[in-house]
C-alpha cells in the first residue's frame, strides 16, 4: 500500500487539508497571543461557535455559502463583545489568570452549546458545487476538501500580503516587536490590537463553518481542537504567520501519516515533536522576535 | 515566603474538624462528597506547591494524578501487589515523571511552560488511553482498598474511609508546608520571583525544578492513589488535561499561594458542582462563571480574602504579609504572574540569555 503513489498523494492531501484547518485556528491564536500577550484557551470555543452557527444558518436558508459568510461574521460579534467586556480588562493580568479567566469562558461556552443545540453531533453538508469529487492525477479526492485546502491556502497568501505590504500589516509588526516603541510612533495600538482580536475570532469562525461538512458538529469540538492548534503555536513560534503555517504543516502531517503509517505511535508522535522542539528551541521554530 | 500563620492554623483546625464532625452526621452520600474533597484537596495542595510558590503553573497534576492512580489499580490487580507497596509504587512513580518533566521543561517560561507541562500530560494521557494493557478507555475496575484491619479500622466502611482521606491529606498538607519552610522552598521562592538572580546566586535551576516538581508530583500520586481506591475504579479520564484545568480552578479559586486555600477551594468546588447538579444539568456554566469572577475580582481566592479582612481588622501586617505573597507585592500584578510577564516581554529575556 505505501509502495504505491495514489496512497501518497491522496494522504499529502489529507495531511494538507488537516493543516489548513489548524492554520486558519492557530493563525489568529497566535498573532493575538504574539500582540496583546493574551492566552486564549477560548479560541476553539470560537470555532465551535461558528460550526454551530453555520449550522443554524445552512439549516435555515438551505444555503451553505450564507453560513459561510454570516458564521465567521457572528462570532466576530461575539468575539467583539468579549473583547470590550472581558479581554480588554485581562491583558495586564499575566498567563496565570488569562489561562483561568478563558479555562472559565470553555465551561460556558460548553453549557451554551448544549442548551442551544444539544448533546447530539450534528452535521450540515457540503455546498452542491463541491459535492462531488475530483480526479488529482488519476485519484479521486473529495472537491470539497480540496476547497478547503485553497481556502487555507487564499487565507495565507491574503494574510501575508495584509501583513508585509500594508501598512496595517506594518502595524501589526511594530506592534509584535515593541508595544512601547510602537506606540511612540504614532499606532493606535489599542485599535490594532481590537482589529486584529476580531480578525482572529473570524478566521477561528471560518474554520468552525469550513469543518462543519467534514467533521462533526458538537460542543465538545472546540476543546478537542484547542490542544493541536495550541501544539501548532508553541511549535511555530510565537506571533509569526511563519510559525503559524510551519507549525501547522507538521502537526497535521504528522497526525495524518502517523495515523496511517504508524497507527500505534501515531496518537503520541505530536507529543514527542512538541517536547523535543520545547527542549532544543523553547522559543518555537520561528518566533516573531528573536 | 511561606509562613504557617495562626491564621492558616485556624482555617486548618476548623476544616479538619468541620471534616471529622460532618463524617459521624452524614449519610453515605455525604461521606462520598467527603472522601472527594479531601483527595482533591490534596491533589491541589500539590499543585499550589509548584504554582503558587515556584511560580511554575503546570497542567500536567491531572497525569500525575492518574499516574499514581493507574500504577496502584496495575500492580494491586494485576501484579498482586499488596496495597502498601502498591501505594508506594504509585507515589515514587508519579514522584519520578514529575521530577523529569521538571527537569526537561526547565527552561522554558510562562506560557511555554504551561504548553510543555500540558503536552507531557496528554502524552501520558494518549499513552494510558491507546495501550489494552491498562484496560484502553474501559479502564481498569475491582481495585481493592488498603487493608487496615490489624488496627481495627475497616475502609471498606465509607465513613472510616472519608477520615482516611482527610487524615492523608492533612498528612500532605504538613508536608508540603515542611519542604517550603526548607531550603528548597526558599529556593523555589527565590526563583518565582526572579530566575536571573538566583542563577547568579549560584542556585541550579534545572534541579530545583525537578526537585519541587517531584516532591508535588508524589503528592498528586498519592491522591491518585487515594482516588483509586476510593472509586475502586480507574479509567484514562483521570488523566486528561481538563482535570488539571479544574484543580487549578480549585487552587485560584482558594487562593494561589496560600496551601491552606486550595483545600477551601476543594470544598467549596465539590460543594458547589453537587449542589448546582441537582438543580441543574448545566453546572459547567456556573462554575465559569464562579471562576472568572474569582479571578476578576482580584485573584486572590477565598483565603486570600479572608487573609486581607482579617490583616486589615487587626491592623498588623502579619497576616498581609501573607495575602502579599500570595496575590502580589502591593499594587503590582501577583509575583507568580511577574515571572510569566517577564517570559513573554522582550525586556524579561535579557536576563535568561
Amino acid at each position: 500500500m505505501t509502495t504505491e503513489a495514489s496512497f501518497w498523494i491522496v494522504q499529502t492531501l489529507n495531511a494538507l487539508q488537516l493543516s489548513m484547518l489548524y492554520f486558519l485556528l492557530s493563525i489568529g491564536l497566535t498573532v493575538i497571543f504574539g500582540l496583546l500577550h493574551f492566552v486564549n484557551l477560548a479560541h476553539g470555543a470560537f470555532y465551535a461557535l461558528g460550526a454551530f452557527i453555520g449550522f443554524s444558518i445552512a439549516g435555515a436558508t438551505g444555503n451553505y455559502w450564507a453560513a459561510f459568510l454570516l458564521a465567521p461574521l457572528a462570532v466576530t460579534v461575539v468575539g467583539a463583545l468579549l473583547y470590550l467586556g472581558l479581554v480588554r480588562h485581562m491583558r495586564q493580568l499575566g498567563p496565570m489568570n488569562q489561562v483561568l479567566v478563558t479555562f472559565g469562558l470553555i465551561f460556558v461556552f460548553l453549557d451554551i452549546f448544549r442548551m442551544g443545540w444539544g448533546d447530539i453531533a450534528l452535521s450540515f453538508s457540503a455546498p452542491e458545487v463541491f459535492s462531488g469529487r475530483v480526479s488529482i492525477l488519476g485519484n479521486p479526492y473529495p472537491a470539497y476538501r480540496l476547497f478547503v485546502i485553497v481556502l487555507g491556502l487564499m487565507v495565507l497568501v491574503g494574510l501575508w500580503l495584509v501583513l508585509s505590504r500594508t501598512q496595517f500589516g506594518a502595524m501589526i509588526r511594530a506592534g509584535v516587536d515593541n508595544e512601547a516603541m510602537a506606540a511612540c510612533l504614532g499606532v493606535d495600538v489599542e485599535k490594532v490590537f481590537f482589529a486584529v482580536f476580531c480578525l482572529g475570532c473570524a478566521l477561528a469562525g471560518l474554520a468552525g463553518v469550513v469543518a462543519g461538512p467534514i467533521l462533526s458538529v458538537e460542543p465538545n469540538m472546540g476543546t478537542d481542537i484547542l490542544i493541536p492548534t495550541l501544539i501548532v503555536v508553541v511549535v511555530g513560534g510565537l506571533g509569526s504567520l511563519k510559525g503559524a503555517i510551519s507549525g501547522s504543516l507538521l502537526v497535521g502531517s504528522i497526525e495524518t501519516f502517523g495515523a496511517v503509517l504508524a497507527p500505534e505511535l501515531s496518537a503520541v508522535l505530536v507529543y514527542i515533536m512538541l517536547a523535543a522542539v520545547l527542549i532544543l528551541r523553547p522559543q518555537g521554530l520561528f518566533p516573531a522576535r528573536a | 515566603m511561606f509562613q504557617q500563620t495562626h491564621l492558616k492554623t485556624v482555617t486548618l483546625l476548623l476544616l479538619a474538624a468541620a471534616g471529622v464532625l460532618h463524617a459521624y452526621t452524614t449519610g453515605y452520600f455525604g461521606l462520598e462528597l467527603l472522601a472527594e474533597i479531601a483527595i482533591l484537596a490534596l491533589l491541589a495542595v500539590s499543585l499550589d506547591l509548584v504554582a503558587g510558590y515556584a511560580g511554575t503553573i503546570s497542567l500536567c497534576h491531572g497525569a500525575l494524578y492518574g499516574v499514581g492512580a493507574y500504577v496502584f489499580a496495575m500492580t494491586t490487580t494485576a501484579a498482586g501487589w499488596s496495597a502498601p507497596a502498591a501505594m508506594a509504587g504509585g507515589v515514587l512513580l508519579s514522584a519520578l515523571a514529575a521530577g523529569f518533566i521538571g527537569a526537561v521543561t526547565a527552561r522554558t517560561h510562562g506560557i511555554f511552560f504551561i504548553m510543555a507541562t500540558l503536552a507531557f500530560g496528554q502524552m501520558a494521557y494518549v499513552y494510558v488511553f491507546k495501550n489494552r494493557d491498562f484496560g484502553g478507555d474501559d479502564g481498569l475496575s475491582g481495585v481493592p482498598r488498603l487493608d487496615l484491619s490489624v488496627i481495627g479500622v475497616d475502609l471498606g466502611d465509607p465513613r472510616q474511609f472519608a477520615l482516611f482521606c482527610i487524615l492523608i491529606a492533612a498528612i500532605g498538607y504538613l508536608a508540603a508546608a515542611q519542604v517550603l519552610r526548607s531550603g528548597l522552598g526558599r529556593a523555589m521562592v527565590g526563583m518565582r520571583a526572579n530566575e536571573a538572580r538566583m542563577r547568579a546566586l549560584g542556585l541550579t535551576l534545572w534541579s530545583t525544578k525537578a526537585a519541587a516538581f517531584a516532591i508535588s508530583g508524589g503528592l498528586a500520586g498519592l491522591a491518585g492513589v487515594l482516588a483509586a481506591q476510593y472509586s475502586q475504579y480507574v479509567s484514562p479520564g483521570l488523566l486528561f488535561w481538563t482535570v488539571s484545568g479544574e484543580v487549578l480552578v480549585v487552587v485560584i479559586l482558594g487562593g494561589l499561594g496560600t496551601l491552606v486555600g486550595p483545600i477551601l477551594g476543594a470544598a467549596v468546588l465539590v460543594l458547589l458542582k453537587h449542589e448546582v447538579s441537582s438543580l441543574t444539568n448545566h453546572w459547567h456554566i456556573v462554575v465559569g462563571i464562579v471562576l472568572i469572577v474569582a479571578v476578576l475580582s482580584g485573584g486572590r481566592g477565598i483565603f486570600g480574602e479572608i487573609e486581607r479582612f482579617v490583616g486589615r481588622r487587626s491592623g498588623a501586617g502579619r497576616a498581609i504579609g501573607g495575602a502579599a505573597n500570595a496575590a502580589g507585592g502591593p499594587g503590582g500584578p501577583g509575583d507568580a504572574e511577574a515571572v510569566g510577564e517577564a517570559a513573554t516581554r522582550p525586556g524579561g529575556e535579557s536576563g535568561h540569555a
